[in-house]
């Protein structure tokens, strides 16, 4: 009788547990890998001496320049960020703009809902443009944002257009492949019933399947929005005038303060769509 | 019919802080193709095309620059740059995206704890918290609320900004790198880890509290315990983007992926560029399908 309780007993450690201890023996490997030790965390004469000389200034940003020579013809600083912000908000809002068109382009090829409706089942013709379009929409996202953007840097050099474009591929590529799982797991009833009476492929997608996926869609887009804003402050730091830019810049002429300036003002805009978004997002999937 | 329809529309549920939220986001959208001042005729000039047909000149591989495509030549130069920076790269790039993610799992699993509405209260998991009055209950709410923007704060500075910062301060390891990571995914993390907590089932954090069991120990025996499927789950979410950044970071001057990649470019070898940029790919495929793989084992 023992036995067989002993036999009914749950082995101390499940898949879970399994998983969480392997993560955390892979951290250690990480930790001995890098070659990393707990003293290198304080940093040393001369980098102490920046972190004190920058983290003091987090209190006192600065509110005009602080470079020993200014240009007669430079804005002053608090326009100067304010500029940065725009440009950061355009770079942005026009990436997403590209990237929600090709992303539901996309996506809808990348669905398995919409050509189940329209051809046989196992069509080569569907499965193909299944195929074809998962692996673009996987390509596109597996370079980050950064990488394409030096990409295109060295082949067309600077240029904003390009660099929202650098923007868009990888972002349309993570909107696909979210909206088309979204619209997979929207449920199908609406879409049978379109089906049932006649409704073209097309049609059953755009009537009976994206609406019900909508909310979930609408409040994944605004989040990476809001991703879209941070790539685009760091799109700065490879030349393009956005805030990273002048965080590179300040930073490296050691005007402390002027970093802080620009690093609160990304950080209010950030802030404010973070807040925004969740409000959304209670909204939506209320 | 059409009468009945248009009652209908009208009767549909509205709700004005979404219009006006998609209303402002379309504005900006065209606001910024209308006013961002592109210059749309520089793009598509010929000076641009012919730097691109440079580019596309410049990325064939090295030794097969000036003669014929010869599979063999370049099978050679791509195994000699891989055996040569390729592995390490690998790795460094993979050591510090799992370290990142344990660190930020572990600290975000902590602040959630001090996050979640329903535990950071002067009277956990009780109904009776939420009318209560008092300096107790004003401090916890402060406490909960302050955790909270911090955790915001943590997520809104992008990985890379606070990168190049610590780069500067703690000199040229492999921990600014893994710092930078850790924080924003700490936010994202901890948010999640707070939200599930919420969520949660109270029944059981609900009876231990009733035999008197304090906060540390519902969160160790009930809490975690119940959140551990789905905060492994949203940790391997977060590895995912963490391979894909951990690999740009490098770009900063750590031994990663990018500052190969970020050597290639110095140097102009745009052909090693290209290739190293592929080698990144086949990392973010490869790890996309581990984390698709333990994540249906967790779930």
């Amino acid at each position: 009788m023992a036995r067989e309780g002993a036999a009914a007993r749950p082995a101390p450690l499940g898949v879970r547990g399994q998983v969480l201890l392997a993560l955390l023996l892979a951290g250690v490997w990480a930790f001995w890998q890098l070659g990393l030790s707990w003293g290198d965390l304080v940093p040393s004469e001369g980098g102490r001496a920046i972190a004190g000389e920058f983290l003091v200034r987090a209190f006192s940003p600065a509110l005009s320049s602080e470079a020993e020579f200014v240009p007669p013809d430079a804005p002053p600083l608090l326009l100067q960020a304010w500029r940065a912000v725009g440009a950061t908000l355009v770079f942005a809002a026009a990436a997403m703009s590209l990237s929600i068109v090709f992303g539901l382009a996309l996506g809808f090829f990348a669905s398995t809902a919409w050509w189940s409706c329209t051809f046989p089942a196992g069509s080569w013709i569907a499965r193909t443009l299944y195929v074809v379009a998962r692996t673009v929409v996987a390509l596109m996202r597996s370079v980050h944002e950064l990488l394409w953007a030096l990409l295109f840097l060295i082949a067309f050099g600077l240029s904003d257009l390009v660099a929202v474009f650098a923007l868009t591929i990888p972002y349309a590529g993570t909107l696909a492949k979210i909206y088309s799982e979204l619209i997979d797991e929207a449920p199908r009833d609406s879409a049978r019933a379109l089906h049932a009476a006649g409704a073209s492929g097309v049609a059953v997608f755009c009537i009976g399947l994206v609406p019900r996926a909508l909310p979930d869609m609408a409040a994944y887009t605004f989040y990476r929005f809001e991703c879209a804003i941070r790539a685009s402050a760091v799109l700065g730091f490879f030349g393009y005038e956005t805030v990273g830019l002048y965080i590179k810049q300040s930073f490296s002429s050691a005007n402390y303060g002027e970093v802080w300036t620009y690093l609160y003002a990304l950080l209010v805009v950030v802030l404010v769509f973070d807040v925004w978004s969740g409000r959304l997002r209670k909204r939506l999937l209320a | 019919m059409s009468a009945r329809v248009e009652e209908l529309r009208r009767a549909r549920p509205r709700d004005g802080f979404l219009r006006v939220s998609c209303a402002l986001i379309a504005v900006a959208m065209l606001g910024a193709w209308v006013f961002g001042g592109f210059d749309f005729g520089d793009t598509f000039s010929e000076r641009r095309a012919d730097n691109f047909a440079r580019f596309l000149h410049d990325i064939r591989p090295f030794p097969l620059q000036g003669r014929e495509w010869d599979f063999g030549i370049a099978w050679e130069w791509a195994t000699d740059l891989l055996a040569r920076r390729g592995f390490d790269a690998i790795v460094g790039t993979l050591a510090i995206a799992v370290l990142s993610v344990v660190f930020a799992a572990v600290s975000g699993a902590l602040l959630a704890v001090l996050a979640a509405r329903t535990l950071a209260t002067a009277e956990p998991l009780s109904v009776a918290a939420m009318r209560g009055g008092g300096w107790r209950a004003a401090g916890w709410n402060a406490l909960s609320a302050g955790v909270r923007l911090s955790l915001i704060v943590m997520r809104s500075m992008p990985e890379y900004v606070l990168a190049f910062l610590f780069l500067a301060m703690l000199g040229p390891n492999a921990w600014p790198l893994v710092l930078a990571l850790a924080i924003h995914n700490a936010g994202i993390l901890g948010r999640l880890y707070a939200e599930t907590i919420e969520n949660a089932d109270p029944s059981a954090p609900r009876a231990l509290r009733g035999i008197g069991a304090g906060r540390r120990q519902i969160a160790a025996v009930a809490l975690w315990p119940a959140a551990l499927s789905r905060g492994l789950l949203y940790a391997f979410y977060r590895w995912e983007t963490c391979v894909r950044e951990a690999t740009v970071l490098g770009m900063l001057g750590v031994v990663s992926l990018g500052y190969w990649i970020a050597d290639a470019r110095n140097r102009e070898h745009y052909d090693d560029l290209v290739l190293l940029i592929g080698l990144g790919v086949v990392l973010v495929l490869a790890g996309d399908l581990v984390s698709a793989w333990v994540r249906r084992a967790v779930r």
